[in-house]
Parts: structure tokens; C-alpha cells; sequence
């Protein structure tokens, strides 16, 4: 499911990935990056908690034409006044315009690095509002970003969330070497898919996907096995019908069968109920254990 | 509420069959989609899901605000918002669907389409029956007893059936008034967003407007005929609509004030409002319980996610469960209260359907037996199994 989330076609793709301290949600992100510029289309990233030649290392040198770097690191709330991109100009008339500047391939991404950082500048609300211009806008075809979940409150979590359509949550997975991540994708059919993936990336970008190992699977798979050993077949006596056998048997008539006639007639109530109305006196020989001790009634 | 007064200077339907009949003064009103709750006399109007209408006792009363909190990913609330509005263009109501997130005309693509035949299940139940009958062969003095019967269903029909997996053909829209108010194209300068409605202060006058002109509060009756407004407004709440109720901690709030002020329209005119909340995303739970007191009707939807409905046996069927949070309580002490309240639901190919939960016998071998240990009473004192009286 990793795998497939850069393949939609709609317009308007909005992903989420989340990760934490423990787990750095970058490489996935550049692992998306380059799998986008491969496509051939052209990549704009709003950088402000990396430099521009960490990101780019190891992305694929043949298409680093296509890749967009605006530079927001070294300058991003325009302090020094060189910056030509600050966390101020994030809006979605801002940035249309910063893509438009140089537009080369049909269809562009748009990656953001992080969104935490705007949102820590900018009202929730605001970016919320402007992110959904950008997606409606159709300057781009989709948005990624990287949003640190220990740096906000639960609510704006869930607001920025509930906008994305593709969440994934990273976080470090038991095993070594393996991270864990958690997909959610809604599609725009209202058909919602989760799945959680374990998976690594290596140094030069390689993502390998391992399903996590299903426990119902497992348990289905050990009932199999069960069901294989017959008990019928070391036996030293005869537990088996034969056909003739099979039918002597069905013609006995077993006691309380009833025609259909007389089952219609049980099942059919009579007009009037009878009821037994009787008092224990003293001489009755009344057990205090229950009889039906064995039956769950 | 005018449409109860309206309502009930007619007769009531004819339904009985003694020959004292009421002695009508005036004529009573026909709006298509409408009929007579059994329980109070409101006029209701069916919320385009049988089995929800049966939920709700009947169905939406006319005048009256229904809070769906919105499952997580949105997606299940929406459908019933295509039905309510669906059933709206099949009774020839007038609608108006407000959204900030997705495009109003997008919502009206995705409508159910009507069903021409009768209810599809009831052929189906009817179909089974008779192998039913031989399936019973030693344990048949059992097949008199009544099956628990999941599905809600009311006896009489109300509203329309649709098919899910195909939209309504536009020729149907055409003769539907549909008016639209999707926030991006309708935002204004930001002095209208001050004060005490803030971002929804637009969207409440538009309502103003539109059933002061369309004469739905009864106000210039003779030249409109009269009809009924539904209004769906979807993802009240979320921050599309510039509102940060999910963010901010605050107690007092916009989004209470425009649903108080929504009501007070609502409860003077012919109109019926459909409203689905993030509530899931609203951190302050004081905001959300004043939400459900600020509406008439409030049910939640909450979906399972894939995991919870393979561990658990009970949920495997089902796609969710839904709460009925309030039900309305209109001109009257009582209220009409649903015989239970383990209510699940489930979105089949064609149709959305809310049933009873219930789980199926178990047959198992290790089926738990109650233990035969008995309690001893609480009040006496030595452990005595009887007590001496």
C-alpha cells in the first residue's frame, strides 16, 4: 500500500505522513520525491527544517531537473531579507504563484517540509483553508507532507488529518531494521482502506514492504492442520455407514416424528388454554433438589 | 411550530372504519413527502432511510434539526446526507446543500438512485420462508416462533427505496429546486466574520433569505404553494468553514450560536435540516453536548475500522454502530423511545441499512455453562443458602 499511494490520478491528492522523535519520517518522504521525478513530474519542495543538498542527496541525478528546491532554511521568517520564500508567504495564491515560475512538466507535487513548522507560525485554521485552495486550485496534483505529531495538540492533529486523504503514521517497529506504518487512504468514493506495513528503506531509496504476519491468519492456518488428522481412521470397530446401511436407517421411524398432520395439529393452539391449577399441601413429597440438575434450562 | 398548527386544524387520515366521521372545517394541507407522525400527529418527513425513519419514530418532524456526528472518515455520514437529500428531489421538496470541503454540485452527483419496485427486501424475507419450513424436522414444534427480525422496518411505507451503486439520472434533478452555497465562492470581505456567528454568519443569512423569499415561514403562503425546504449542511464544525472549534479550547462558540439561530428558523417555517459534525475532532466535550442540546435529533455513526471487525465476532456483519443520542420530544411530555439501543449499521452494495445487534446462537461445544454455584443473600449473615423468615 506504500507503494501505490503516488499512483492516483485525480487531481488533488493530499498526503500526510506523521512521524515522531523516535522515527524520522524524511526518507520516506524523499522516497516518494524521487519516485515522483522517475514519473517525470516536476517537484517543488517548501524546505525549512533541511538544506537543500541533504535532500537532494541520493535522489536520482538523471531527473534533478525537474526537482524545485525554495529555499526557506537558511532565512525562513525573512529575517536577513534574503530569503525570497518565507514561512509568511505560505498561501495558496503564494504558492501557485512560486510554481508557476517555473513550470516545465504538466503535472507538479508539491512536498512540504514540514508542515509543522507552518502550522507553528500560521492559524490552524488559516492553513487548513489554504491547503484545501491548493488542492481545489489544480496547479498541483498532489501535496505531500511531513507533520511531527509530538510538536502539536491532539486537535490540530486531527483537523490537519481529517483533510488529507492518505495518512500514514510511522513509528519504529519492534523488529531492527523495520519501521512500522500505518496507512489509512480514502478514496474519493468514501471507501476507506487501512493497513499496517512493516517496512525499511535503505540508503539509496529502495523501499522493501514485509505484510505484517496476520495472527487470525495464523490461527486459521493451525485449525487446518488439525482438521487434517482423521480420527476415523485407526479405529479397530466400524464407525462408517455404507449406502444400503445409510438407508435402513433413514426408514426407521423414530419415536415422537410425527406426520405433518399431527405436527399441524400440536403446532396449531387450541381455542381455549387449559391450566392446571393445583396446591401443594403437607403431605406432599416435595424434593428440594432440582431435577432437571443436568439440563441448562 | 407552524407546521403542527397547519397541521392540525385538518383531519387526521381516515384510517378507521366506524362510520362517526369528524366534521372538517377546513381543507388540510397536501405537501407531497409528508405524512402525520402516528405518535404525536407532527408532520414528518422520512429521512430517506426507512430504517433510520423507524429509529426516529416515524421520521424527521417538519420544523426540526437532526445532529449526525460524523464518523471518522466522513464517509458513511455523507451517504446519509445523499439519501436525506435524494428523497428530497423524489418528494419534490425544495433542497439547499451548504459545504466548505467538497463542491455542492459534487454531492448532487453522488445521489442514490430511486427505486421503482417495492421494498427489495421483503421478497427476499417472503422467498425464504418456505424452505425455512423444512429445514425444521426435530426440533419442529419451535417453528411457530416468531424470527428475530434484525432489520427496522415500519409497517407502512414511507419514503423511498434507492440503489447506491447507481446515480440519479439528471432528468429527475431538473424539476428539483436546488440552491447551493459552497463557502470559497461565497466568502465576502472578513468584516462579516466578526461577531457572535463568525465565519457562519453568511451562511445563516443566506438561509434567512431564502425562506423569507420562498415563503416558507408561511409569511406570503397565497402566492407559493406550499412546500417543504431541506437543508443539509455537511461538516459543520471542521475548519474548512473557518471555524476552530477544533483547535481552540474556548467555551462559548460560533458554531453554538448559529445552530441556536438555525433552530429558532427552522422551528417557524417549513423546513428540515440535516446537519453532520466532526465531532471526533472537537476536543472540548462541553461544546458537543451543548450541541446536541442546541438540536432536535442527534445520532453518532461510528464506523469500525478493519482489524476491530475481524477480532470481533459481533461486529463481523456490520460496518459501524450507530447511538441514538437524542430523539425529539415536540409538543408533547413523551418522547417516542426506540426499543433498543444496540444499533449497528451496515452499507451493502446497493443500500445503507441499520439493524438490531444481536449476536447468532452459539453452537460451539464449549459453550460457557452458567456455574451452578449459588451466591449466598446478601443481607444474611452466616452464608446460609435460605433465609429463615
Amino acid at each position: 500500500m506504500l507503494s501505490e499511494v503516488l499512483q492516483g490520478t485525480e487531481p488533488g491528492g493530499f498526503v500526510i505522513i506523521r512521524d515522531t522523535a523516535c522515527y524520522s519520517g524524511r526518507r520516506l518522504l524523499k522516497y516518494y520525491i524521487n519516485c515522483a521525478l522517475k514519473r517525470g513530474e516536476a517537484v517543488h519542495v517548501l524546505g525549512f527544517e533541511v538544506p537543500e543538498h541533504e535532500l537532494c542527496a541520493k535522489l536520482d541525478s538523471s531527473c534533478l531537473n525537474l526537482f524545485h528546491f525554495h529555499n526557506a532554511y537558511t532565512d525562513p521568517l525573512g529575517w536577513t531579507k534574503q530569503s525570497s520564500f518565507t514561512v509568511q508567504h505560505f498561501s495558496a495564491t503564494g504558492v501557485t504563484q512560486l510554481l508557476q515560475e517555473t513550470q516545465h512538466a504538466k503535472t507538479s507535487v508539491l512536498v512540504i517540509d514540514s508542515l509543522s513548522f507552518i502550522v507553528r507560525h500560521h492559524d490552524p485554521v488559516v492553513v487548513c483553508q489554504e491547503l484545501q485552495k491548493l488542492r481545489k486550485g489544480g496547479s498541483v496534483r498532489m501535496i505531500f507532507g511531513l507533520l511531527h505529531m509530538d510538536l502539536h495538540q491532539q486537535g490540530v492533529l486531527g483537523a490537519l488529518s481529517h483533510l488529507a486523504c492518505t495518512v500514514i503514521s510511522v513509528t519504529p517497529g519492534n523488529i531492527a531494521r523495520y519501521a512500522v506504518a500505518n496507512t489509512s487512504q480514502r478514496k474519493k468514493s468514501g471507501k476507506v482502506m487501512q493497513k499496517e506495513e512493516f517496512f525499511t528503506l535503505t540508503e539509496d531509496l529502495t523501499l522493501s514492504i514485509e505484510t505484517k504476519p496476520n495472527q487470525s491468519g495464523k490461527a486459521q492456518a493451525d485449525l487446518h492442520t488439525e482438521s487434517e488428522v482423521d480420527p476415523m481412521s485407526n479405529l479397530t470397530f466400524n464407525l462408517r455407514l455404507s449406502e444400503v446401511e445409510r438407508e435402513a436407517k433413514e426408514k426407521v421411524a423414530l419415536p415422537f416424528v410425527f406426520s405433518e398432520k399431527k405436527k399441524s395439529a400440536l403446532l396449531s393452539q387450541g381455542r381455549g388454554s387449559g391450566r392446571i391449577m393445583y396446591e401443594p399441601d403437607a403431605n406432599d413429597d416435595f424434593d428440594e433438589e432440582d431435577p432437571d440438575d443436568d439440563l441448562d434450562v | 411550530m407552524a407546521a403542527h398548527m397547519m397541521e392540525s386544524k385538518g383531519t387526521r387520515l381516515s384510517g378507521s372504519a366506524t362510520s362517526f366521521q369528524k366534521k372538517s372545517r377546513s381543507k388540510l394541507i397536501q405537501i407531497p413527502g409528508t405524512k402525520p407522525s402516528v405518535q404525536t400527529g407532527q408532520l414528518i418527513v422520512s429521512s430517506g432511510v426507512p430504517s433510520l425513519d423507524c429509529v426516529l419514530g416515524g421520521g424527521l418532524a417538519v420544523g426540526s434539526l437532526l445532529l449526525i456526528e460524523e464518523d471518522e472518515f466522513n464517509s458513511y455520514s455523507r451517504t446519509l446526507l445523499q439519501y436525506f437529500l435524494a428523497e428530497g428531489v423524489m418528494s419534490g421538496h425544495e433542497l439547499f446543500i451548504a459545504s466548505a470541503q467538497d463542491h455542492p454540485d459534487d454531492i448532487i452527483k453522488g445521489f442514490p438512485s430511486p427505486l421503482q419496485d417495492e421494498d427489495p427486501e421483503s421478497k427476499t424475507v417472503s422467498s425464504s420462508n418456505p424452505d425455512q419450513q423444512d429445514a425444521m424436522k426435530i426440533a419442529w414444534r419451535y417453528q411457530n416462533l416468531p424470527k428475530v427480525q434484525t432489520a427496522l422496518s415500519s409497517s407502512s411505507r414511507f419514503g423511498h427505496y434507492y440503489d447506491l451503486s447507481k446515480h440519479m439520472e439528471q432528468d429527475l434533478l431538473r424539476n428539483t429546486k436546488i440552491h447551493t452555497f459552497y463557502l470559497p465562492e461565497e466568502q465576502t470581505e472578513p468584516t462579516h466574520h466578526s461577531g457572535v456567528l463568525g465565519p457562519y454568519s453568511v451562511l445563516l443569512h443566506t438561509i434567512q433569505l431564502l425562506i423569507r423569499q420562498n415563503g416558507f415561514d408561511g409569511s406570503n403562503s397565497q402566492v407559493k404553494p406550499c412546500n417543504v425546504l431541506r437543508l443539509a449542511l455537511h461538516s459543520l464544525g471542521s475548519a474548512l468553514w473557518g471555524d476552530d472549534v477544533c483547535v481552540s479550547p474556548a467555551h462559548n462558540h460560533a458554531l453554538l450560536a448559529f445552530l441556536y439561530a438555525l433552530r429558532a428558523l427552522l422551528r417557524s417555517s417549513l423546513s428540515v435540516a440535516m446537519v453532520t459534525v466532526p465531532t471526533h475532532l472537537i476536543r472540548n466535550k462541553l461544546i458537543r453536548g451543548r450541541m446536541i442540546r442546541l438540536s432536535d435529533t442527534a445520532i453518532a455513526l461510528q464506523s469500525f475500522s478493519d482489524t476491530e471487525r475481524n477480532n470481533n465476532p459481533l461486529y463481523k456483519d456490520y460496518h459501524g454502530l450507530l447511538r441514538v443520542i437524542q430523539v425529539p420530544r415536540l409538543n408533547c411530555l413523551s418522547c417516542e423511545v426506540p426499543d433498543t439501543k444496540d444499533l449497528a449499521f451496515r452499507l451493502k452494495r446497493k443500500q445503507f441499512t441499520i439493524e438490531r445487534m444481536h449476536l447468532p446462537p452459539d453452537l460451539s461445544e464449549s459453550v460457557s455453562r452458567v456455574s451452578k454455584v449459588q451466591k449466598a443473600p446478601v443481607c444474611s449473615s452466616d452464608g446460609n443458602k435460605r433465609l429463615d423468615f
